[in-house]
């Protein structure tokens, strides 16, 4: 199985053309048993009974969080089945729809990153030396995120960067209503763009199948749901985090 | 680009039924090829910027050849040849347009090989992409006639998406405007494609001119008789009058009620990707009679919405001259 595809430049020379989707196949077929062996290994663990989502209630994300989340997710599909579903043979005019999900997500995502910075939460996200305790201390509890969320938010932080650089790039040599397509990279270097899109892409795709996964386990439905709903149980704070290091505000 | 004196080798079927042309055809899928009159086909194999496994040669099958009436209008088989199609005395008589489209064709020793399946199917001009260059249409990444230096004089001022290559089919032209249904079989059965669903634009289908699967043979072609015997028009402007592809060409059918339309098809060639219907042009035309006044009053409209490239907005006073030519009295 080739890792990039290649083709001859204008001169003849051989340059990168892109990734090779063949590798979809790969990512699909790795989450699958990933998620499969994760599925087994917890049926087969006996859990004590789930925290109660009754009573007094506390704030785990506030609106503008929650929508921002569910904008991105919302924009991330949509350039996951616009990207993906013509390679895999589903065709239809897929790129305005793609570039206009890819600015959308752009927004969103500088929008995340001025609030993160100016509401000072960067650091409920930084991955600290007590956070890789957990995996081995049952005692250690996280504070708003586990090692588990950090590790996933860092991943898609530097995969999401890495398709937006590399998709504006693209979209720079093609023709968009506000500019005519320009030769701003050599064959060359735009084969190198299209396969860090490509590549990022792929990854985004088995990340994604993981957090949707997460997402939907029995244990952590009710983070799913706050982030929904904005709030998890007095309960289910106390059972899953070290109020010393998250002191979040009641909710009604 | 290396040059070459000789043809590849390359497995070549001849075969004489249609079920087995088809199951060649579903054998090969994307590595095969099929021959009509040939002559979209022996450049690409000879510079090897097509590299096929299998020439899968249609002209020994009866049932892919000759016009036949049918309960409502006619079919003309797939291979067909454009000689046969400008002599025909029911197309000529009822159908004209298609004769005169025909009958622009390339040339006349091109015409007498040059199969109907053949020119509807061919691969479009772009030289950048006929060249063999990895461009977008043949899988790569860029459009080599759309840069800023690029010599895109024959390219699209419509439709283009990434790819600006256009159609190069005259018939094409005068079958999306006589609404004409493509048959396309393959061993899962018929479809049935009208000819404007047939030509598909870079938009969703980068890599191919049709709607035609790998495994599917276009084995006919229906007319239907709604536009039988109405007021015609097919001009073809192209750098020379014979032996070459339109510039612009517009292909018009045109109900009328006395010397008013009252129903008509415009369609443009050498402008898209595909063959680019003028559904304003034909909006304005729809009550209005023939003359130099009404051509002067809608004329304008045909070239709404181009975005022409570098080298070719001689195109678009193209456009609207060739349909202010078609509405005069």
């Amino acid at each position: 199985m080739e890792f990039a595809t290649y083709k001859s430049d204008v001169w003849g020379r051989e340059v990168i053309r892109g990734v090779s989707w063949d590798l979809l196949w790969l990512v699909v077929v790795a989450a699958f048993l990933i998620i499969a062996g994760h599925a087994i290994y917890e049926a087969a663990q006996k859990r004590g009974d789930k925290p109660s989502s009754d009573g007094a209630r506390v704030t785990r994300h506030e609106m503008i969080d929650r929508v921002s989340h569910w904008l991105m997710a919302t924009s991330m599909i949509a350039l996951l089945i616009t990207g993906i579903f013509p390679i895999i043979g589903i065709e239809f005019a897929w790129l305005e729809l793609h570039w206009i999900a890819g600015i959308l997500l752009t927004v969103i995502v500088v929008l995340h990153i001025l609030r993160s910075i100016l509401a000072k939460k960067l650091a409920d996200m930084w991955i600290s030396g007590g956070d890789l305790k957990e995996p081995f201390e049952e005692s250690q509890k996280p504070g708003k995120y586990s090692l588990a969320q950090k590790s996933m938010h860092a991943s898609v932080t530097v995969l999401t960067a890495l398709v937006i650089v590399s998709g504006i790039l693209m979209f720079m040599v093609i023709d968009s209503p506000w500019w005519e397509r320009s030769n701003l990279l050599t064959e060359a270097s735009l084969g190198w763009v299209f396969l860090i899109h490509g590549l990022s892409t792929l990854a985004l795709v088995g990340v994604i199948c993981m957090h949707i996964y997460f997402a939907l386990r029995p244990e952590k439905l009710f983070y799913t749901r706050s982030m929904i709903k904005g709030w998890i149980s007095k309960e289910e704070l106390d059972a899953n985090h070290d109020t010393e290091r998250w002191t979040p505000d009641e909710t009604s | 680009m290396a040059s070459f004196d000789v043809m590849p080798d390359v497995q070549l079927y001849q075969p004489t039924e249609l079920d087995d042309a088809l199951n060649l055809a579903e054998k090969f899928g994307d590595s095969g090829w099929l021959v009509g009159g040939g002559q979209d086909t022996y450049g690409w194999l000879k510079d090897r910027a097509k590299n096929p496994q299998a020439m899968i040669e249609l002209n020994g099958i009866e049932a892919l050849h000759g016009i036949r009436e049918t309960d409502d209008g006619i079919e003309i088989g797939a291979t067909t040849k454009l000689r046969e199609i400008i002599r025909d005395e029911r197309i000529t008589r009822d159908y004209s347009l298609l004769s005169d489209a025909a009958g622009r064709v390339a040339s006349p020793q091109i015409r007498n090989v040059g199969t109907l399946g053949g020119n509807l199917s061919q691969d479009t001009r772009c030289w950048y992409y006929r060249r063999g260059l990895d461009c977008y249409r043949a899988g790569g990444n860029t459009c080599y006639a759309n840069g800023p230096e690029s010599m895109n004089r024959e390219h699209a001022v419509l439709g283009a998406s990434r790819c600006v290559a256009v159609s190069p089919s005259d018939t094409a032209t005068a079958l999306v405007a006589l609404e004409a249904i493509m048959i396309a079989t393959s061993v899962d059965g018929v479809r049935e494609i009208p000819a404007e669903d047939f030509f598909v634009g870079p938009d969703t289908h980068i890599t191919q001119m049709t709607a035609l699967d790998a495994n599917e043979v276009l084995t006919a072609v229906r007319i239907p008789s709604k536009w039988a015997g109405k007021r015609f028009y097919f001009e073809k402007v192209a750098d020379r009058d014979v032996w070459d592809f339109a510039l612009v060409s517009v292909a018009v059918a045109m109900s009328m009620d006395g010397n008013t339309i009252s129903d008509s098809r415009f369609v443009c060639g050498g402008v898209a990707c595909v063959p680019h219907r003028l559904t304003q042009v034909e909006n304005a035309a729809r009550g209005k009679s023939l003359s130099d006044e009404s051509a002067d009053a809608v004329a304008a409209l045909a070239s709404q919405g181009t975005k022409p490239l570098n080298y070719n907005h001689f195109k678009l006073p193209l456009m609207e001259n060739l349909v202010r030519r078609a509405m005069r009295g």
